[in-house]
């Protein structure tokens, strides 16, 4: 009944010495499959119970109810697709994770969702749930870093690999990093090293700034590496620093204060809903009249949300936009599969999604087997893997993708194509030279076993 | 940081923010005065005010319209869910009630999110009131003056329902003195159904007249719904006058605080409520009465 | 009332620990997982402290998480932050600090009840809230909680114990629930855990009884926040972080549901709830995959319950179990009013002694005067009451009967004059101050504690007399309460109730409920009994009935009685009161009162009385 059986000493003693084992084994080389002979290997998380059948099954947890619902909504939508793709063996996985036949290692991939409500309690429970009632091989989803980091610290203990799918904190793979944990999409200080020279170049120098930032870790660091990076930049200058708490519903205080403060650029840091709100309601202060909005960190469905209108002229740091089609093939074959089902253009949480089980199939693939340490060390090779953005690969120190920031800003109505056409893609920057050093964030990787 | 002409703006903006929170409390505090329930769905109705108004305007592309037929479908859903469930709950403790409301307020927020999704819908402001208006030694939304404006007629039509009209005359009376009006007998359980209807409208009406300040979602009332409590608190439970003065007090304190140090603002107001229960255990303008 | 055996004691405790020892070979193949059935133990832990609030007590708060967040921060702080090496120490510091919010907090949100408490409640949990959310996230981790909260490690001598993510953590919170019930068990039991139910049951009688119920709540309102602190920590501790959603309304909401779907005091409701709830989340959407409607699917079978089965899963079966055959509701009891029914025991005899005609007065008021507003109630009334007497006040309706005895017991204060009792001027105190100095009244609208059993209404009265006005025996067994067993049945058997004992009081005929009403005033051995209106509503035959019992009581007593049956006051009183526009019109024997032409013409000239 117990599958923990195996926590007894002396297994414990064999997952050492399989561990050393191993690490002589990575060393034979990539390409090659890392370990083909899948029996040898000693229990482990979920392995081999969770892969003995003719499946394997995904958990996935995104919130359904509650703030972020929508978002959590759109990574879903993401998650499905590429199960199906994979199960399918589709043409867009197979160019992304080239070994790829039909299902994953000759096993098809079965999936369960849950509701985390956006809190981190919940999403614990669910996951931990299908870790132990489903025999999670894997696990994925998040729309906040308060739960990327809660499921972090869960995937370490359970020795489950888990995938956070939106999370901008840089503590995700910065202090709060698990060996078990691989982040694809950008984060407070890409975001706030892309954005800068874009608005430098496009506003000029010698700026004011007005910054509305959302209290809590996230928001005063890209804050501070926004007000770093445009004040070495172009001379930028802060011209107030309105701080709200989580959960604002009204911010008119607050624009009052910036409305007041001769400020020439606002810059938003807010997400979710917070974001929603404090925008209309900047519009509504003619302060988006008078100033520049920027949202280093774009919350998916924004543009939707606030309208065309609002948004022109707004710059905006995102890590996917559909219209990227026009440079990457792969999100042109990601678009269309997409728009067929669900009748509107994926944003960047389907597209983080879709990416992340794409990447880890190929992870998995290239160990050529489930066995957790083999596939986290073939993550940790950093092979470059054709993404929706271009090329990308994982830095093996904090578990973080390299991978290009987008910058784009919004289009006028009467300039929209289509109703999902909200933004021209301005630049996309290369993301190696935006990270910092894998340990400037005191990222410390667990063991692997 | 701190000027004139900023402070008096926040001031302004209290008053706002007041008006509102002013008027979804005297929907929650005529409820309770008179029916002795306190509804925990109120911040749904708020939703839901929200949403009827936000299709209206889909079909029609009128705020007028939109605001009417909001307040309108609340007032109808408000005596439907009294006709149909409330109702059994007057002679049932009042912890029984609080459960059932509660109850209630989850599912009318589901349903919604089943209707409708997740993603936040927005009413726009009516023409005549887009852009900003000048105040002289301040510039300031065009539409949040008008709300003002509104949400005053609302109260005072509210005023004049409460203390000029035979109903309203029942409706005090029964804050004054429950017994009183359950000994009135049968005809007062036809007030009970109107006075949930128009306490249910009065949130309903706040939440479509804000729709255009802050877009609605499926959870925007809960955030209301403990806002509306402190309200009640501290003007005094089933006291319309007291509704209107915490609110307006809860909006200054709400605005001047922010002023300072946004991440305080909330946690004044729960202060500001503690005090008030220590000064003045019933409330600003409570009495011993129905509380 | 036997003493219960030590067996019978540890019965409970013992089902509870065999129950979870076997639930993990009986619930992991109904689809239970591990980390559910350790969240179910964690929140049937909290909610064992929120039953006693709102199940046994009747105070429903929608406040709890701040207990919750509070216990649990603290510990995860300590334990993470502060590197805390002692896990257990962690978590009774966590515990003893939501202990102490737990005193701040309900000093003022007990200020009031009902509604008003409710919502106070739910105010000042999202104060909390924002606390941690902002000003306080240098400690708490704001928006991101505390990741990184160890498990414990015991040492028991022959082996060292380290609690991992798996069995043994089960082990762990299972030990904790453990604790947590057994306590709870005695609480429930104990004269405090009784005097909670009164509380519930009728918050003014059991005050005027001679119990502090302030400080009771106060009491519960503490130990439900302790039990939530200790929750709150378990709940860092089984999953290695602290959530900073332990905090929100959500919780104190979830918590709420859940107790109530499991059973209102009951104690295991919440324990039944929370496994209810957990694993119809789980089920709802995996196996019925209804997605984001789950929380729908659930709020629906929330509002059904309340709606119809207001005791939850754990009391519908314990009704259904109560529910056999027993002997029918029976007839009431004919009372035997021929046997001897003056003091039986020593304690009555005492009483006898006390209550001996020495001349001097047990009660004396001057100057008794109330005002409301511009009208005047009572005014300068000089009343005295000699030891041993048994007085009548009579007086037309309208005449300040009842502001008169309300202020004789301290229920309302006067607007002037004092009122001096056994030699001691308690103008000014509180009805349960008056009751601990002897002095009480039974009302003229019974107030009784109306879902107890007759013996249980009787024991709540004795009890305050026995223990004062407040203790905090909290894990004492009431039956072990010295002389409480004797002292109930001797009332019982003067109010001619003892076999009526174990009925609940919703079964008893109206005049044994009048007879329970001053059963439950003389329960409270008082020095000085008042007595208002005890014939009010009878019929004939439960009048001769009843003032037979008056008699039989007031042997050996000082009684006060009121009431509008002339013909009884004249039959009982030695001395009588008229009353007439709130003042005194004259006193002295029922023959000086009955040739009295002033009374005669006060009530001649007044409405018809009955």
């Amino acid at each position: 009944m117990d599958y923990r059986d195996s926590n007894d000493p002396p297994s414990r003693r064999r997952i050492l010495q399989a561990g050393a084992g191993l690490a002589g084994a990575t060393l034979l080389g990539s390409g090659f499959p890392l370990n083909a002979l899948a029996a040898d290997k000693p229990a482990l998380g979920n392995y081999p119970a969770g892969t003995s059948g003719s499946s394997v099954f995904i958990g996935i947890c995104t919130p359904r109810t509650g703030t972020y619902a929508a978002q959590g909504e759109d990574e879903i939508k993401g998650y499905e697709l590429a199960i199906e793709h994979l199960n399918s063996g589709n043409e867009l996985m197979h160019r992304i994770s080239p070994r790829i036949r039909k299902g994953v290692l000759g096993k098809t991939v079965k999936y369960g969702i849950a509701d985390s409500e956006a809190k981190p309690n919940t999403a614990v429970q669910a996951q931990s749930r299908f870790i132990s009632e489903n025999k999670a091989i894997m696990i994925s989803g998040s729309v906040s870093s308060a739960v990327a980091v809660a499921i972090n610290k869960l995937a370490e203990r359970e020795k489950v690999i888990y995938l956070p799918c939106i999370t901008g904190s840089n503590d995700t793979t910065g202090k709060d990093c698990v060996r078990y944990s691989f982040r694809q999409c950008f984060y407070a200080e890409t975001a706030a090293n892309a954005i800068g020279p874009v608005l430098v170049k496009n506003l000029g120098r010698n700026k004011k700034i007005a910054f509305l930032t959302p209290d809590y870790t996230y928001g005063h660091t890209v804050r501070q590496s926004m007000q770093d990076a445009l004040a070495s930049l172009g001379g930028w200058t802060v011209a107030t620093n309105q701080i709200s708490p989580l959960g604002t519903t009204d911010f008119s205080s607050h624009l009052l204060n910036v409305a007041n403060s001769g400020a020439d650029v606002v810059i938003n840091i807010n997400f979710g809903r917070d974001a929603v709100l404090s925008i209309k309601q900047a519009k509504q202060f003619g302060i988006l009249d008078q100033m520049t909005l920027v949202m280093p960190y774009n919350t998916p469905f924004l543009a939707k949300e606030v309208g065309a209108n609002i948004m022109q002229g707004v710059y905006a740091g995102t890590d996917y936009w559909w219209t990227v089609q026009d440079r990457f093939a792969l999100a042109k074959l990601f678009n269309e599969a997409f728009f067929k089902k669900h009748n509107y253009m994926p944003e960047w949480g389907a597209n983080s999604a879709y990416m992340q089980v794409a990447m880890w199939a190929d992870a998995v693939e290239r160990a050529g087997s489930f066995y957790p340490v083999d596939v986290i060390k073939a993550y940790e090779q950093g092979k470059t893997v054709q993404s929706t953005v271009g090329p990308v690969h994982f830095r093996p120190e904090d578990h973080q993708l390299v991978r290009p920031v987008i910058i784009v800003k919004g289009k006028k109505p009467g300039a929209m194509k289509s109703a999902d056409d909200y933004y021209d893609v301005v630049e996309v920057v290369d993301g190696g030279p935006l990270m910092q050093k894998p340990d400037a964030f005191g990222c410390k990787l667990g063991s692997y076993t | 940081m701190l000027n004139w002409a900023n402070f008096v703006s926040q001031c302004f903006n209290g008053l706002v923010l007041g008006a509102l929170l002013a008027l979804i409390s005297s929907g929650l505090t005529i409820i309770y005065g008179t029916l002795g329930v306190l509804n925990l769905a109120h911040g749904a109705m708020f939703m839901l005010g929200g949403y009827a108004g936000w299709l209206a305007y889909e079909y029609s592309h009128s705020y007028v319209v939109a605001v009417v037929a909001g307040s309108l479908f609340v007032l109808v859903a408000g005596i439907f869910l009294e006709r149909t469930i409330i109702r059994f709950f007057y002679g049932r403790p009042p912890e029984d009630q609080i459960l059932v409301t509660f109850g209630l307020g989850i599912v009318i927020v589901e349903l919604v999110r089943l209707g409708f999704g997740s993603l936040s819908k927005s009413v726009p402001a009516p023409e005549w009131a887009t852009g900003i208006t000048s105040l002289g030694f301040m510039i300031y939304p065009t539409y949040r003056l008008a709300v003002v404006a509104i949400v005053a007629v609302a109260l005072l039509a509210l005023y004049v329902l409460l203390y000029r009209t035979r109903l309203g005359m029942i409706v005090r009376a029964g804050i004054e003195d429950a017994q009183m009006v359950d000994a009135l007998g049968i005809n007062a359980y036809r007030v009970f159904m109107v006075v949930f209807g128009i306490g249910a409208m009065a949130a309903g009406f706040a939440g479509i007249v804000n729709a255009p300040v802050a877009p609605i979602t499926p959870d925007i009332g809960g955030d209301i719904l403990v806002q509306t409590f402190v309200v009640v608190v501290i003007g005094g439970v089933g006291s319309f006058p007291g509704a209107v003065l915490g609110g307006l007090i809860a909006g200054e304190i709400l605005s001047i605080t922010s002023m300072f140090d946004p991440a305080y603002s909330q946690v004044m107001l729960f202060a500001a409520m503690t005090l008030v229960l220590i000064v003045r255990p019933y409330g600003l303008l409570g009495t011993q009465g129905r509380a | 009332m036997m003493r219960r055996s030590r067996l019978q004691l540890w019965t409970p405790d013992i089902v509870v620990a065999v129950c979870l020892l076997l639930a993990p070979w009986v619930l992991p193949p109904l689809g239970f997982s591990e980390d559910t059935m350790n969240r179910i133990l964690v929140y049937g832990l909290f909610g064992i402290g929120f039953d006693l609030l709102f199940g046994y007590t009747g105070l429903l708060s929608f406040g709890q998480a701040a207990f919750f967040g509070t216990g649990g921060f603290v510990a995860a702080y300590l334990l993470t932050i502060m590197g805390l090496p002692s896990v257990v120490s962690g978590l009774l510091i966590g515990t003893l600090a939501a202990t102490v919010v737990g005193v701040l907090v309900g000093m003022v949100a007990l200020r009031r009840t009902g509604i008003y408490f409710a919502m106070i409640t739910v105010a000042i949990a999202e104060m909390f809230f924002f606390l941690e959310n902002s000003p306080l996230s240098a400690f708490t981790g704001g928006e991101n909680g505390l990741p990184g909260v160890p498990a414990p490690t015991f040492y028991l001598g022959f082996a060292t114990v380290h609690i991992g993510p798996d069995w043994t953590m089960y082990g762990f919170l299972a030990v904790c629930y453990l604790v947590g019930i057994v306590i709870a068990h005695r609480i429930v039991r104990s004269p405090v855990g009784h005097i909670l139910v009164a509380i519930r049951e009728n918050p003014l009688r059991a005050a005027a009884v001679g119990h502090n119920v302030h400080r009771y709540k106060l009491l519960v309102f503490v130990i439900a926040a302790a039990y939530g602190g200790l929750a709150g920590g378990l709940l860092g501790v089984l999953q290695g972080y602290m959530p900073p959603d332990a905090f929100t309304f959500s919780t104190s909401g979830q918590l709420v549901m859940q107790t109530v779907i499991g059973g209102l005091g009951t104690l295991y409701g919440p324990l039944v709830g929370a496994a209810v709830w957990l694993y119809l989340r789980d089920f709802l959407q995996s196996t019925l995959g209804l997605g984001a409607a789950w929380k729908l699917a659930l709020g629906l079978v929330f509002v059904v319950l309340v709606c119809f089965l207001r005791r939850g899963i754990v009391g519908a079966i314990v009704d259904l179990l109560r529910r056999k055959p027993a002997a029918p509701a029976g007839d009431p009891v004919e009372a035997d009013w021929s046997a001897d029914a003056g003091p039986t025991s020593e304690a009555d005899a005492t009483d006898t002694v006390r209550a001996r005609r020495d001349g001097e007065p047990i009660l004396k008021a001057e100057g008794l005067t109330k005002r409301y507003g511009g009208l005047v109630a009572n005014s300068n009334i000089d009343f005295s009451v000699t030891r041993g007497e048994l007085r009548g006040v009579i007086g037309p309706n309208g005449a300040g009967k009842s502001t008169f005895f309300k202020m004789l017991t301290c229920e309302v204060q006067p607007s002037a004059g004092h009122i001096v009792f056994e030699g001691r001027d308690i103008t000014g105190h509180s009805v349960t101050e008056a009751c601990q100095l002897g002095l009480t009244k039974s009302y003229q609208v019974n107030q009784l504690f109306s879902r107890l059993t007759v013996r249980e209404n009787v024991t709540i009265a004795a009890l305050s007399r026995e223990r004062g006005s407040f203790r905090s025996d909290l894990v004492k067994d009431l039956t072990h309460v010295p002389g409480l067993s004797d002292r109930v049945d001797e009332t019982l058997a003067l109010v001619r109730l003892a076999g009526r004992a174990d009925h609940p009081v919703s079964d008893l005929a109206y005049g044994e409920k009048r007879r329970l009403e001053i059963g439950l005033a003389l329960a409270t051995s008082p020095s000085l009994l008042l007595l208002d209106e005890p014939l009010a509503g009878m019929s004939p035959h439960e009048r001769v009935e009843t003032v037979k019992l008056l008699k039989s009581i007031a042997r050996g007593r000082t009684m006060i009685v009121i009431d509008h049956d002339m013909d009884a006051i004249f039959e009982l009183a030695e001395k009588i009161t008229v009353l007439r526009e709130g003042q005194i019109l004259v006193e002295g024997t029922p023959e000086e009162i009955k040739a009295n032409p002033a009374v005669q013409e006060a009530y001649l000239g007044g409405v018809n009385e009955e």
